[in-house]
């Protein structure tokens, strides 16, 4: 599993790269957001190949690991930007 | 190009310029953008779709079937595999399975593990490596594999009655920890088809079955006589020579051997040893065979190739009795699953016409089956040197067959 999560954090990087050259990172974020992003996609490839090793086996938590850190690169971000916003009403 | 093309006025030149590296910075967003919808709709696929994960696990299955080991991905992210040998008895004596499972609990998706019995063919192929290889890499990506064997079948020879041992391992897998029962399916290689249609036609079991899977099976023992007395197989309306391999014709000639004398036995077995090819009887050992065993002999030795039919039809009763119960054939009306069939066009063992005539029946049958031929096979082992060529187009056929498979367990 040690290799397999490995995999998931790299492959978290390389989404989280593909979501800055996205222009997904929200300005407010600032000049090191890109790292930020990079950060956010490798966590959440790493929760998601833990959970699709929790709910599909290990054969299917990269796919799973995959998918749930581009949704996560994708929506976390604006999740966060309208949490900021209730907060500052 | 009429020369009435507005040109861009000077002013907006450097304008223009400095708008390219924007440009070009749109275009890669928008590919970043597309690269992330891709594999956000790839990785959904391939673990939320049961057709995605079957394909994701046949995927994995095919280099270690084309390369014969377990490939690095397989290892890396399959289960470990825990390998137990059970012997449990039954009405035709003891029935021996080599299990090979998961040593992981099944995952809530899909919840209940598939479950294969693997029926190999005549002997005991329970080591061959090719086999092993199969079941634990099946057994890796959650699969439980059972592989069944007979005294019967370990001495070279076949019998209707030795279903018997899969409808026992079916029973078994129904109450085996973790098995789904209604994702049970059984995969055959060779002769070992018999077997596995004789179980999957047997009343207690028959609509449970969720799949059949032949790997160089056979159908009818009279028309595999009829090539073989020939030496030739007729294929897409030509005649072909064709040659088979020592061990066919000894187990014809063990598996018939309760219906023939002491002096029958002894002399086939003389002419037909396992592994080599002997010499033919003489005229004066073909004078002491029995009527039945001279026209068998015959059709075993394919010296006579042009008095096929006049052999067929010289067998006795009894002998016809029995060719027609070792005939999948027999029993193929009462098989409920779906059933892939899978040929070498050069099959040395069993000839492809053998797949065909398969095909034809249960098409009569309007059974639901498919038929693929393959050229990378030597029978029911991959064989050795392939081709790129080969590897790619016998590839692509294998994996929708082994996704077919997968498919019930996913």
């Amino acid at each position: 599993m040690l290799m397999l999560s490995f995999l998931w954090v790299v492959l978290g990087l390389l989404i989280g790269a593909l979501a800055n050259a996205a222009k997904l990172r929200p300005a407010t974020w600032g000049r090191g957001g890109w790292l930020g992003m990079l950060g956010l996609g490798a966590l959440v490839a790493l929760l998601g190949g833990w959970l699709g090793t929790w709910v599909f086996g290990a054969l299917f938590a990269t796919a799973t690991a995959l998918w749930i850190a581009v949704l996560g690169v994708a929506l976390l971000p604006r999740l966060m930007k309208v949490v900021s916003w209730f907060q500052n009403r | 190009m009429d020369g009435h093309q507005p040109s861009l006025p000077q002013g907006k030149k450097p304008g223009a310029l400095a708008d390219r590296p924007e440009r070009t910075w749109k275009l890669g967003q928008r590919a970043a953008q597309a690269a992330l919808a891709f594999l956000l709709c790839l990785g959904a696929f391939l673990s939320l779709v049961p057709w995605g994960r079957a394909l994701t696990r046949s995927a994995l299955l095919l280099p270690a079937l084309l390369s014969a080991s377990e490939p690095a991905p397989l290892a890396l992210a399959g289960d470990p595999v825990r390998f137990k040998r059970l012997t449990i008895s039954s009405s035709i004596g003891p029935v021996f399975l080599d299990i090979y499972e998961p040593a992981t609990p099944p995952p809530p998706i899909p919840g209940g593990r598939e479950a294969i019995i693997d029926v190999p063919g005549a002997g005991d192929n329970r080591p061959v490596p090719q086999l092993v290889n199969l079941s634990q890499s099946l057994a890796r990506e959650g699969v439980v594999v059972v592989t069944v064997g007979t005294p019967t079948l370990f001495d070279y020879q076949v019998s209707a009655r030795d279903g018997e041992a899969v409808v026992q391992a079916f029973e078994l897998l129904e109450h085996w920890p973790g098995v789904d029962p209604q994702r049970i399916g059984i995969i055959s290689f060779s002769v070992g088809d018999l077997l596995a249609c004789v179980g999957a036609a047997d009343p207690r079991i028959r609509d449970r079955v969720a799949f059949l899977a032949f790997l160089g099976g056979y159908v009818n023992v009279t028309g595999l006589l009829r090539t073989l007395g020939r030496r030739a197989q007729d294929v897409d309306g030509q005649t072909k020579p064709w040659q088979p391999i020592s061990t066919d014709l000894y187990v014809l000639a063990r598996t018939v051997s309760s219906l023939l004398s002491l002096t029958d036995q002894q002399l086939l077995q003389q002419a037909f040893p396992l592994t080599t090819r002997a010499l033919p009887l003489t005229a004066q050992q073909q004078a002491q065979l029995s009527p039945d065993a001279t026209a068998y002999y015959h059709l075993l030795e394919g010296d006579e190739p042009g008095s096929v039919d006049g052999n067929l039809a010289a067998l006795s009763s009894p002998l016809k009795v029995l060719l027609n119960q070792l005939s999948p054939l027999s029993v193929l009306g009462q098989i409920r699953a779906p059933i892939h069939l899978l040929h070498d066009r050069n099959d040395p063992s069993i000839p492809f016409t053998q797949a065909q005539e398969f095909a034809a029946v249960l098409a009569h049958l309007h059974h639901p089956y498919d038929l693929a031929a393959y050229s990378i096979f030597s029978h029911v082992q991959v064989g050795s040197n392939l081709g790129q060529g080969q590897v790619l187009g016998d590839g692509l056929k294998l994996l929708g067959v082994l996704t077919s498979i997968l498919l019930v367990g996913s």
